[in-house]
């Protein structure tokens, strides 16, 4: 118990650092008791508060989202699948998101505000065809028809995707950003049609938390206790797929992020029950996130680098340290 | 609360998995404050029999009733607080402590996002005390022996609170001290709190010592039910084991005496 919450305690601390951090800077920086009066509505106008309302405001906020529901998605889709290698790549939707986003930036290059339309509509198509093949036939619902389905999909939506670049070479530079992972200074109005994919997303994996627990002691004692267990993944695969491909939809490709960050919090609280990890991975993504893309725009400023590889360099080290200590 | 219906009675029921007929006509019945034990063959059926009275497996014919009402209008939580099924084996999750485990048998009492209120807690505890888990409630799963895990298990089971608890082969996987640990328990859950339990078991000297009643289930029917006495005769046993065996009963002990290498027998069995 007290393990956990010093866990979740550091969490936190790391989310409220990370978040002033990215608020405060950047290519001006903004003394931190000014970000604070100006989220407080206390700010005297001027350029910063422009600066932090209009520009730093929504950036961070879709970090700490796209951050909270990668972490989620990864934490359920282990859970529900009950194999640690388990994230939103497993069950296709990465590729889909991954290949509608670049059909948009080599075909339609003069329509590139459809990129997130076309990054989530793919990944979820992606994650829709997985599930009818999981879900059809003998042994419906089984772990490892949703797995071989899903490195099925993964494979064909990462074929299309190499096809396309190929096919296009001269534009495939512009697709780089997107497939490294990175998040933009656009204001909010990528948030604006995508969030109710997120709110979705997140409110089928609260309510999944419980019946989660159950299925980790099996399917047998999860329907004794009156759960079904196909129910259970299925909707656990459903929020995953949609959390993913929204988060494509804002920030491109980031599964290392929903693989990683619920194996760390495990390692690090020693405990895999969900009413700990599903938080814990959300507080722990975000945290990350926002983290790396602090960086990633201030370490070579004014030049931004996608934040997918400097999250990477943050997160890798603290996962082998405690994968060493795992059993 | 004096009652006509039993607590179960199940007729006709039939099973199919994967096109291979399991279970073709088995019938049961359960009363309360009675421990059953099924038995039978490898492959007769005793299983998915009492998986398909926990409503865990579908039937493909038949009926069952619980308390008089039919199963199939019965789900969800109502279904955990009517009778608990106690798997032979569950996966055992790294990070999850005993009493985690048994609280999560407890989550189908709860609501959704509702946490354990001061009963749930004394539920819990109750279960860990009554299946004797007290002593290890602080370790994790992966730390237990196979007796210990299976006590655990039972605890889960407890924690739902329902009146019969059915459990799967319980001792299979057990050295013979474990095993008396878990038949003396299940007895006394049944004598001392008043529980009905179906178990289904292998080993016939263990059945007659503390059930009340067996049930004999061979080719996916149930061929036989009564006083373990009664059913299990050495005719019985050679009929459905095709064994050349008679149990007997002295002091409390009991004992299966087998003509291991007399094969005239088991030549003749289906």
């Amino acid at each position: 118990m007290t393990r956990r919450t010093l866990v979740l305690a550091g969490l936190i601390t790391a989310l409220v650092l990370a978040t002033l951090a990215s608020l405060a800077l950047g290519a001006v920086k903004v003394p931190v008791s000014e970000v604070i009066d100006i989220l407080l509505g206390k700010g005297h106008g001027g350029p910063n508060q422009q600066i932090i309302e209009s520009l730093r405001l929504p950036r961070t906020v879709e970090a700490l989202i796209v951050g909270a529901a990668l972490g989620i998605a990864g934490a359920i889709l282990q859970g529900a699948l009950a194999n640690p290698l388990a994230s939103p790549d497993v069950i296709g939707v990465t590729a889909g998101s991954g290949f509608g986003a670049i059909l948009i930036i080599i075909l339609f290059p003069g329509s590139i505000a459809l990129l997130p339309v076309g990054a989530l509509s793919f990944g979820l198509l992606a994650a829709t065809l997985v599930f009818v093949f999981a879900w059809s036939g003998r042994n419906k619902g089984s772990v490892g028809k949703v797995v071989l389905a899903g490195i099925g999909m993964l494979s064909l939506f990462t074929a299309a995707t190499t096809g396309l670049l190929a096919a296009y070479p001269d534009r495939a530079p512009s697709a780089i950003f997107f497939i490294a992972g990175g998040l933009t200074s656009s204001g909010w109005e990528e948030m604006q049609t995508i969030w109710p994919y997120f709110a979705v997303g997140f409110i089928v994996a609260l309510a999944l938390i419980r019946p989660l627990d159950r299925l980790a002691l099996g399917d047998d004692v999860a329907a004794s206790l009156g759960s079904r267990p196909q129910l259970i993944r299925l909707g656990a695969g459903i929020a995953a797929a949609l959390l993913a491909a929204a988060s494509a939809a804002i920030a491109g490709l980031l599964g290392f992020l929903g693989l990683v960050v619920p194996h760390v919090v495990r390692m690090a609280g020693g405990s895999s029950s969900h009413t700990y990890v599903v938080p814990a991975s959300a507080i722990g993504g975000a945290a990350l996130l926002a983290a790396g893309d602090t960086l990633a725009r201030t370490l070579r400023a004014p030049i931004e680098m996608p934040v997918g590889p400097f999250m990477v360099v943050l997160g890798v080290p603290l996962f082998l340290w405690l994968l060493r200590k795992a059993v | 609360m004096a009652t006509d219906h039993k607590l179960l009675s199940a007729e006709g029921i039939e099973v199919e998995l994967g096109g291979k007929q399991i279970l073709r006509g088995a019938a049961l019945e359960l009363e309360r404050g009675e421990l059953v034990a099924i038995v039978g063959p490898n492959g007769a059926g005793k299983s998915t029999l009492v998986r398909a009275v926990a409503g865990i497996q579908a039937l493909s014919a038949g009926r069952v009733c619980w308390s008089g009402r039919s199963l199939s209008g019965i789900r969800g939580r109502e279904l955990s607080r009517l009778r608990a099924f106690v798997p032979q084996r569950m996966p055992v999750p790294a990070g999850i402590d005993v009493r985690e485990a048994v609280t999560i048998g407890r989550s189908s009492h709860l609501r959704m996002l509702g946490r354990l209120t001061g009963a749930d807690r004394e539920a819990v505890d109750d279960s860990i005390a009554r299946a004797g888990v007290g002593r290890f409630a602080e370790r994790e799963l992966t730390t237990l022996s196979g007796g210990e895990l299976q006590r655990v298990q039972i605890a889960i089971g407890l924690a739902q609170e329902a009146p019969v608890l059915i459990a799967d082969e319980p001792t299979s996987q057990l050295d013979l001290g474990a095993t008396i640990g878990v038949a003396g328990l299940l007895r006394k859950l049944v004598t001392e709190h008043g529980l009905a339990v179906l178990l289904v078991v292998h080993d016939l000297a263990l059945a007659m010592a503390i059930a009340d009643r067996v049930v004999v289930v061979a080719d996916g029917q149930t061929v036989a039910s009564g006083e373990p006495e009664a059913v299990l005769t050495p005719e019985r046993l050679a009929a459905v084991w095709g064994a050349d065996a008679r149990l007997t009963e002295h002091d409390g002990r009991t004992a299966l005496h087998v003509a291991w290498l007399d094969t005239a027998i088991a030549v003749r069995a289906p």
